[in-house]
């Protein structure tokens, strides 16, 4: 009998449903209203505010790993000349737009123009040629360039910002509609609003026992990725708000018993989302934060809108350098009194594993505590080797022991 | 075998000599030399010489890695964990310098890994737009080749004038003039001496390279024969090459290499710099209006009808892709260019390399792919 080794939130059924309606609704609304197929990382404010439905790919990518229906769809891919080595979240997206009969949900419902920003990797802009391409659609590609030393360069702003004003009038000539500013100023209030509280819910995690665990910020990202500057995301954060400030002042767990507190860096293993994180939470060990959920953290300056989502949106977690990314990693693991830290090596993400090397060795000198790098995928089950990892996970857990 | 295999010209000679040279050599062959290290065509390399030292390609050793282990996951690609691997023995230690542009993710991870793990050469970085096109591209270049030239400047120890740029600009101008006649010669050149002369331009200090280019163009231009005027004439994608194997399995199955899409040949070479006026605007200039390396993109100035276009000025009669496995932007590319071909009816070849450049499945498989199209 396997013990029950975490905890079920209560709003975790509002959010199926959310989701479940948000996919649902896709098929009718695309009907009515433009569809953009949008990487994570895209100003989609903008696009809200212009009354277009974005998709995200990205996400669409991550429900086939945590189905566990990626493989086939990314072998039609490779069929079509796509290497095994590509990002899974692509091949899988892609295999969907070759063969939407093997897709769940059929794919995802026809775009009418497709926003790529390379705030989070060059891959999207690559994988989003290859769509505007296949589908015969125009593309925006959001440049926004990466910042290798301590600050973002003020000229690097300024392009951003420029591409921000052509990117408006882009979306505007694609729709055919005007962006109206009211509208638009309170989409990025919304957004900024939904953005602050998954903020405080995840710093409500320095509590001990953490009211939540990794798996749980996995699954209840989902709104501030795909649903950002709406009304019901910011409603939705409130409910889930309330929940976990429920728990914490309960002092209630996400891992009953709560023996070691840990750091998740990078995409999740969908596929394991139970199992895997199973093999943590049944020895009493959480993950109580996470680089990965804390990519959408950033909040804009709306005095200034185009510069602060040229701002906000280059200043992205990946797309800072691994020096600053090192200085908030280890920031973090001290301020949420990690025990240790876990580093998957995605082979699907080369911007976020290339560096983790050093991410584990500043987070061993500078916050003292044990870190391990666990090579895996985020959707790839063929790139997972299920007794390595095992084996992995559990003597990196007896050292927490001592 | 013609005489030219069999007995090259001095010049050729001394290029592909340049072109297998060891780099923990490279002092030694160039004890006057300021070498300075880049590993992507997009390093403005004018800069670089107008400050007074010699860009050199880290191309990728022949090795493996075993210091870059500690550094990078298994799934990066050869060209940046070699790169890493060879600093970090210490053999890289003779650069004053290593200059990266922003290509793919790898390389710019790679320039954040280098500062860490090889504090005895620094990192000069330069931010480059992704997409050729955007608005304000041009403005944002220009002000981080701006930037770039205050870094190269910093470690020559001196500022670096226009009058010295403006040089260099035209000496560079002067060696993409020769490397353009080179390829309009590559009928009378063996594959893997025309890929050595190409290597060697990014080795070798630019005047002498610039002399050797000359003399080898006039010693081609006096003889007129092709080399082997019955092989079937093929064009090379990818990005670099760290050697000339592939080109000498080429050979062997039979083709004869006439031009290339490599990051490192004719992307490199393309499109002269203005000389006069503002000459960042100009170095910007050249990039914007380049055909883009597969990491970039550009709405109308595409890859695949760059390739296309050249396939019929080459009257070439098949294509070979040469990625580096673990390629990200190569691999997306690769699918996007297959594709143009397939209905233009090019034929084509995926040759994915890894850390040994060619593998006998490869020369199997070149083998059956050149005897296809002859």
């Amino acid at each position: 009998v396997v013990k029950k080794s975490y905890r079920k939130l209560k709003v975790a059924k509002d959010l199926t449903r959310m989701m479940s309606a948000y996919y649902a609704k896709m098929r009718i609304a695309s009907h009515l209203q433009p569809v953009a197929w949008v990487s994570s990382g895209a100003p989609v404010e903008v696009l809200v505010a212009l009354g277009v439905l974005p998709l995200y790919p990205e996400n669409y990518g991550a429900i086939l790993g945590a189905q566990r229906t990626a493989v086939p769809l990314i072998e039609e891919a490779e069929a079509r000349g796509y290497s095994p080595d590509l990002c899974s979240y692509a091949t899988g997206h892609l295999g969907s737009v070759f063969a939407p009969e093997k897709a769940p949900m059929k794919g995802l419902p026809r775009p009418d123009m497709l926003v790529a920003s390379n705030n989070i990797c060059g891959t999207v802009v690559k994988w989003y040629e290859a769509l505007a391409d296949h589908l015969d659609v125009p593309l925006f590609v959001l440049d926004t360039p990466y910042a290798h030393g301590a600050e973002i360069k003020d000229h690097a702003i300024q392009y951003v910002a420029a591409q921000m004003e052509a990117f408006i009038a882009w979306a505007e000539k694609q729709t055919g509609r005007r962006l109206k500013q009211k509208k638009f100023m309170r989409t990025l209030a919304l957004s900024n609003e939904a953005v602050g509280l998954w903020r405080e819910i995840r710093e409500l995690c320095v509590h001990r026992p953490s009211p939540l665990n990794a798996p749980d910020l996995f699954t209840q990202m989902a709104p501030i990725v795909v649903l950002r500057g709406t009304k019901q995301c910011v409603n939705y954060y409130h409910k889930l708000k309330a929940e976990v400030e429920e728990r914490v002042e309960g002092g209630i767990g996400a891992v009953p018993g709560e023996r070691y507190r840990l750091l998740w860096d990078n995409i999740a293993i969908w596929p394991g989302l139970f199992r895997f994180y199973h093999l943590f939470s049944r020895a009493g060990a959480c993950f109580v934060c996470d680089t990965y959920t804390h990519a959408w953290s950033m909040g804009l300056q709306t005095d200034h809108p185009i510069e602060g989502l040229a701002r906000a949106y280059t200043a992205v977690y990946i797309n800072m350098s691994l020096q600053a990314r090192t200085r908030m990693m280890v920031d973090m693991a001290k301020r949420f009194e990690v025990d240790g830290a876990v580093l998957h090596a995605n082979r699907s993400c080369k911007p976020y594993s290339l560096g983790q090397h050093d991410f584990r060795r500043a987070i061993m000198a500078k916050a003292g505590v044990p870190a391990m790098i666990l090579e895996a995928d985020m959707c790839d089950t063929r790139a997972y080797a299920d007794g390595a990892i095992k084996t992995r996970v559990e003597a990196f857990l007896e050292m927490l022991a001592g | 075998m013609t005489d030219r295999e069999s007995k090259p010209s001095k010049a050729m000679e001394t290029l592909q000599e340049i072109s297998t040279w060891p780099l923990a050599d490279w002092p030694k062959r160039f004890p006057d030399a300021r070498p300075f290290g880049y590993l992507n065509t997009h390093v403005p390399e004018e800069v670089l010489h107008a400050a007074g030292f010699t860009p050199v390609h880290v191309f990728g050793q022949r090795r493996a890695p075993q210091r870059a282990e500690t550094r990078l996951p298994g799934f990066t690609c050869w060209l940046v964990r070699s790169a890493l691997d060879t600093a970090m023995a210490g053999e890289l230690d003779f650069l004053a310098g290593m200059a990266f542009a922003h290509t793919c993710d790898s390389a710019q991870a790679l320039a954040d890994i280098w500062w860490l793990a090889v504090p005895s050469v620094p990192v000069v970085t330069l931010g480059t737009p992704v997409d050729l096109y955007a608005v304000g591209a041009r403005e944002f270049l220009i002000a981080d080749l701006g930037l770039f030239r205050d870094q190269v400047a910093a470690l020559a120890g001196h500022s670096v004038t226009d009058d010295d740029l403006r040089a260099s600009i035209v000496l560079h101008n002067e060696i993409r003039r020769l490397v353009e006649r080179l390829y309009a010669l590559s009928d009378r050149l063996p594959s893997p001496a025309l890929l050595a002369a190409l290597r060697a331009g990014h080795l070798t200090p630019r005047e002498t390279y610039c002399d050797l280019l000359a003399n080898l163009l006039a010693a081609l231009e006096a003889d007129n024969d092709p080399v082997t005027p019955d092989a079937p004439r093929l064009i090379v994608v990818g990005a670099h090459l760290d050697d000339t194997s592939l080109y000498e399995a080429i050979v062997e199955a039979g083709g004869h290499v006439v031009d290339d899409l490599l990051d490192l040949g004719r992307l490199h070479y393309s499109k002269l710099a203005d000389d006069g006026g503002d000459l960042l605007a100009a170095l910007a200039d050249r990039y914007l209006t380049q055909v883009p390396i597969a990491a970039k993109t550009h709405p109308v100035c595409r890859r695949d009808d760059a390739l296309l276009d050249l396939v019929r000025a080459r009257a070439a009669d098949g294509v070979i892709f040469a990625p580096q496995k673990f390629c990200e932007p190569h691999g997306f590319d690769y699918v996007t260019i297959k594709n143009a071909l397939d209905q233009a009816d090019v034929p084509h070849l995926l040759v994915e390399l890894e850390q040994a450049q060619v593998t006998g499945q490869m020369r199997t498989r070149l083998g059956a792919f050149v005897e296809m199209l002859s």
